[in-house]
C-alpha cells in the first residue's frame, strides 16, 4: 500500500516533511560541506608540507589566508559535517524506523531543523564571498576574535542557526524515541543506535544552547561594545573559554555515541549475535552523559587555573574511560564466536575498534595535567583528537550509508570501488597521523604554518602527512562517487539483505514509502533488535 | 510551535509543507542578513533591503504553519505538551549562561560595584511595577485557558487580549527604561555592569515578544475560529517560564 507515487517531483523533495527525506537532504548537506572542509584541509596539508611559506601569498600582511583554512576546516567539519551527519542524517532516517514510528513527533519542526542547518552552510560559505574572512578558528575565541578584522557575524549566525536545528531536532526526536515507540517495545530492547542517538540528544538540548550564549555575548561585545570578555572594563576573557567548551566538549559525545551505536548495529547484524552486555553498554551511554558535563576545564590546562581544579578536571577526564570501557567490552563480546560476515560495513566496523584504541589510549596522556603541559599544544593532540573524533566518526557516517545504502536507495553498493575507497581511506588516515603524533612529541606545535625555528627534520614527517591526506582524498572521491554510481546502476537490493532482526529490515518496503510500515508495528516481549537466536 | 504534524491515520503520499522554508528564508534575511548589513558593513541599504525581503516571508511562513497546524490531525495527538518543557530545558540553559557571565563580572569585581558610569539615582520601583505586570499577565492567561476549557470562545479571546495587552505594558515599561538611561549616557558600552543589564533584561525582553507574538497567532486564529487546547496549553506554559525568568533577572540585576 505504501508505495512512493511515481517519478520525482523536485516540490515533494524541497517541502518534504518525510523524516526519510529530510534525512537524505542533511546527508548532502553535511557531504557537502565535508568536501569543501576536505579542500581545506589539503590546503592546509599543503602548506605546511615545508617549514616556511609554502603557498600562502599574504606572509607579510599576517597570513590571514591560512587562518581562513583553519576557520573553515575546523567548523565546517563539526557544525557541518559530523553533527549533521550523526544527528541529522542518520537520526532522521532511522529513528522512526527502527522504533516502528511512521514519522517524528513533529514533521514540520523537522523541515525546519534540515532547512536551518542549510541556512547555517549558506552564512558559512559567504565566508569565501566576502573580503573580511573569518580567520578566527572554529573556537573564535576573544579577544581576538574581537579584534580580528574577521567578520565575526558570519560565525556567531552560522552556530546560531545550527544550533537552533539542533536544538529544535533534539526536542523532536527526544519527545518521539519518549511518545512514539510501537506497542510494546520496552526501553530495554531498544536499537543501541537508538540508545546512542537518544543520549546524545540530551547532552545536545542541554549544552547546545550555552554555546549559542557565548557566542551571542561575543557579537554584543564585537558590534555593541559591551564588556563580557574585556578584562580591562571588568570582564573575563576566560569567561569565554569555559562556556564554549562547556558545549563544545561534550559536542564530541554527541558525535561518539550516535557513531557508537551505528558500530553496534554493524557488529551485531554481521556477526549474526545479541549486543554482549546491553544493559551494561546502556548504563555506559548514561555515564557518559553523566559526566560530559564536567570535563571542559581540561581545555584550559594551557590557559591559567587553580591547581587544585587542574587535579579535579583530570579526575574527571579519565573518569570517561570507564563508560568508554564498558561500551567497548561490550563491542569485542557483540563480536567473539559471532558468524561475522566481513564485507564493506565491516570493514569500517574493524577500522573503528582500531580507531578507538588508538584514539582513546592517546587522550590518556593528554588528560594527564603532567604529561598534558608537555603534550597540549602540540600535533600529539592534533593527531589524538583526529583519530578519535576526526577520523572515527567519519567512518561511522561513511559505515551508516554503507550499511543501510540498500534501504535508502533501493540497491547494492558496488562492492569493488567502495574496497578501494575503504582501503585508500584507512591507509592514508594512518599516513597522515602517525608521523604528526611523532613530531608532537618531539614538540611540533599544532596549527603553525611556519615551524622554520623547529628542527628541520620535522619537514619530512609533515611531507609524508600531506601525501597521506592526498591518498584520503583520492578515497572519499572513490567513496562518495561510489554512492552516486550505485544509487543509480547497483544490483536492486531486497528488503533484508544482510539478514537483519532489527525493524527497519524486517517490517519495510525497500526502499520505505510514505508512512514507512505497510501494517502497523507491534512487537512482543521476546523480541529484541539483536534476537538471532530466536 | 506546537502540534505541528502533517500526518493522518495511514499515509499513502508523500507530505509536504512550504511554511517551514518560508520561516528559514524569513529568518535569513530579516535576521541574518540584516544584521550582518548594519553591523559589519555599515550598509543602511543592505539592511533594509534584507528585512525588506525577510519579514514578509516570515510572517507568511508563520501564517501558513498555524493554519495547517491548526486545521490538519497530526500523527500521535497531544505530544507538543511534553515537547514545550525540554524546549524549556535548554531555555533555562541559555539563561544560565548568561547569568554566569553576570556573576564572573559582579564577583571578580569585589567591592567596585556597580562600577563607575552607573547612575546612582537608578529606578527601583519600576521593576516592581513591572513585575506585578508580568505576574498579572500570566493569571489573565490562566483565566483565558479555563474560560476555553469551558467552551466559552468569546470570554478565551477577551482574555488573551488582556494579556497581550499586559504584555504590551511591560515591553513599554522596558522601553521607557531604556530610553531614559540611555539618556543618562548608561549605554551597553558604559562598564561591565551596564554590558549584563542590557543583555539580559534584552534577552528576557525578546522572549516576551516571542511570547506575544505567539499570543497574537492564537488570538488571530481563534477569531477565525480555530483554537487548540495543546497550542494554548503550550504558549501559556512558555508564558510562565518567561514569568520565572523574570524574578531573576529583577532579584539579580536590579536589587543585587
Amino acid at each position: 500500500m505504501s508505495t512512493a507515487s511515481s517519478g520525482f517531483k523536485l516540490s515533494e523533495w524541497i517541502f518534504t516533511t518525510d523524516h526519510k527525506r529530510i534525512g537524505i537532504l542533511y546527508l548532502i548537506g553535511s557531504i557537502a560541506a565535508f568536501a569543501l572542509a576536505g579542500i581545506m584541509a589539503l590546503l592546509i596539508r599543503i602548506e605546511q608540507s615545508s617549514p616556511g611559506a609554502t603557498i600562502v601569498s599574504d606572509v607579510y600582511t599576517g597570513g590571514e589566508q591560512y587562518n581562513v583554512w583553519l576557520y573553515f576546516h575546523g567548523a565546517a567539519m563539526i557544525l557541518g559535517f559530523l553533527i549533521p551527519g550523526l544527528t541529522g542524517f542518520a537520526a532522521n532516517y532511522l529513528i522512526p524506523l527502527m522504533i516502528g514510528a511512521k514519522d517524528v513527533a513533529f514533521p514540520r519542526i523537522n523541515a525546519l531543523s534540515v532547512w536551518l542547518f542549510w541556512a547555517g552552510i549558506v552564512v558559512a560559505l559567504l565566508t569565501f564571498v566576502v573580503p573580511d574572512k573569518p580567520d578566527f578558528m572554529w573556537t573564535g575565541y576573544p579577544p581576538y576574535s574581537i579584534k580580528s578584522g574577521g567578520n565575526l557575524a558570519l560565525y556567531v549566525f552560522t552556530v546560531h542557526l545550527i544550533g537552533f536545528s539542533s536544538i529544535l531536532a533534539s526536542v523532536n526526536f527526544l519527545v518521539t524515541i519518549i511518545y512514539m515507540r510501537a506497542p510494546g517495545m520496552g526501553w530495554m530492547q531498544l536499537n543501541m543506535f537508538i540508545w546512542g542517538s537518544f543520549t546524545a540528544l540530551i547532552i545536545q538540548l542541554v549544552f547546545v544552547p550555552v554555546l549559542a550564549a557565548a557566542v551571542t555575548l561575543l557579537l554584543f561585545d564585537r558590534y555593541l561594545g559591551t564588556h563580557f570578555y574585556d578584562p580591562s572594563n571588568g570582564g573575563d576573557v576566560l569567561l569565554y573559554q569555559n562556556l564554549f567548551w562547556f558545549y563544545s566538549h561534550p559536542a564530541v559525545y554527541v558525535i561518539f555515541l550516535p557513531a557508537m551505536g551505528i558500530f553496534y548495529e554493524i557488529y551485531a547484524t554481521m556477526a549474526k549475535n545479541r549486543i554482549f552486555n546491553y544493559k551494561a553498554a546502556v548504563y555506559g551511554m548514561i555515564g557518559i552523559v553523566v559526566v560530559a558535563g564536567e570535563v571542559w576545564v581540561h581545555h584550559l590546562y594551557y590557559s591559567g587555573m587553580p591547581d587544585w581544579i587542574r587535579i579535579g578536571q583530570m579526575v574527571t577526564t579519565l573518569l570517561i574511560s570507564v563508560p568508554v570501557g564498558l561500551m567497548t567490552i561490550s563491542m569485542f563480546g557483540t563480536l567473539y564466536k559471532g558468524a561475522i560476515t566481513f564485507n564493506i560495513p565491516m570493514y569500517y566496523g574493524v577500522a573503528a575498534l582500531y580507531l578507538l584504541l588508538i584514539g582513546g589510549l592517546t587522550g590518556i596522556p593528554l588528560a594527564m595535567t603532567v604529561m598534558a603541559v608537555h603534550l597540549g599544544e602540540t600535533s600529539f593532540t592534533h593527531a589524538h583528537f583526529h583519530f578519535i573524533m576526526g577520523i572515527f566518526a567519519t567512518f561511522s557516517v561513511f559505515a551508516a550509508v554503507d550499511f543501510w545504502f540498500p534501504k535508502i536507495s533501493g540497491r547494492m553498493l558496488h562492492v569493488g570501488r567502495a574496497k578501494v575507497g575503504f582501503w585508500l581511506n584507512f591507509i592514508g588516515v594512518n599516513v597522515t597521523f602517525w608521523p604528526l603524533f611523532i613530531i608532537g612529541v618531539d614538540g611540533m606545535p599544532r596549527r603553525y604554518w611556519d615551524y622554520s625555528q623547529f628542527p628541520a627534520y620535522f619537514a619530512d614527517y609533515h611531507k609524508v602527512a600531506t601525501i597521506g591526506a592526498f591518498i584520503v582524498a583520492v578515497g572519499m572521491i572513490i567513496t562518495v562517487s561510489n554512492w552516486l554510481f550505485s544509487a543509480i546502476s547497483g544490483e536492486k537490493a531486497g528488503n533484508n539483505p544482510w539478514g537483519s532482526k532489527s525493524l527497519e529490515w524486517t517490517h519495510t518496503e525497500t526502499p520505505p514509502g510514505p508512512g514507512n510500515f505497510p501494517k502497523d508495528v507491534v512487537v512482543d516481549a521476546e523480541w529484541t533488535p539483536y534476537n538471532y537466536s530466536r | 510551535m506546537a502540534n505541528s504534524s502533517s500526518g493522518h491515520g495511514h499515509v499513502h503520499h508523500w507530505e509536504t509543507s512550504v511554511a517551514p522554508m518560508l520561516i528559514v528564508g524569513g529568518i535569513l534575511f530579516a535576521v541574518v542578513f540584516a544584521f550582518i548589513g548594519w553591523f559589519s558593513y555599515n550598509s543602511t541599504m543592505l539592511a533594509v533591503v534584507s528585512a525588506g525581503v525577510g519579514t514578509p516571508l516570515l510572517l507568511a511562513g508563520i501564517a501558513k504553519w498555524t493554519g495547517e497546524a491548526l486545521t490538519q490531525k497530526p500523527l500521535v495527538e497531544g505530544l507538543s505538551p511534553a515537547a514545550m518543557p525540554i524546549f524549556i530545558i535548554s531555555e533555562v540553559f541559555i539563561f544560565l549562561s548568561l547569568f554566569a557571565g553576570y556573576w564572573t563580572m559582579r564577583l571578580s569585581a569585589g567591592a567596585d560595584w556597580p562600577p563607575a558610569g552607573t547612575p546612582t539615582n537608578f529606578n527601583l520601583v519600576l521593576p516592581i511595577i513591572m513585575t506585578v505586570i508580568l505576574v498579572a499577565s500570566s493569571w489573565t492567561y490562566h483565566v483565558a485557558e479555563a474560560k476555553l476549557e469551558h467552551n466559552d470562545k468569546a470570554g478565551f479571546k477577551s482574555w488573551v487580549l488582556i494579556s497581550i495587552v499586559l504584555g504590551v505594558i511591560f515591553l513599554g515599561c522596558t522601553f521607557y527604561e531604556y530610553s531614559h538611561l540611555l539618556h543618562m549616557k548608561f549605554t551597553p558600552s558604559t562598564n561591565a555592569y551596564s554590558s549584563a543589564f542590557y543583555s539580559i533584561t534584552g534577552f528576557h525582553a525578546s522572549h516576551v515578544l516571542v511570547g506575544l507574538g505567539i499570543f497574537v497567532t492564537i488570538l488571530l486564529a481563534a477569531m477565525r475560529g480555530l483554537t487548540n487546547k495543546y497550542l494554548t496549553f503550550c504558549a501559556g506554559l512558555y508564558w510562565h517560564f518567561v514569568d520565572i525568568v523574570w524574578f531573576f533577572v529583577a532579584s539579580q540585576v536590579y536589587y543585587w
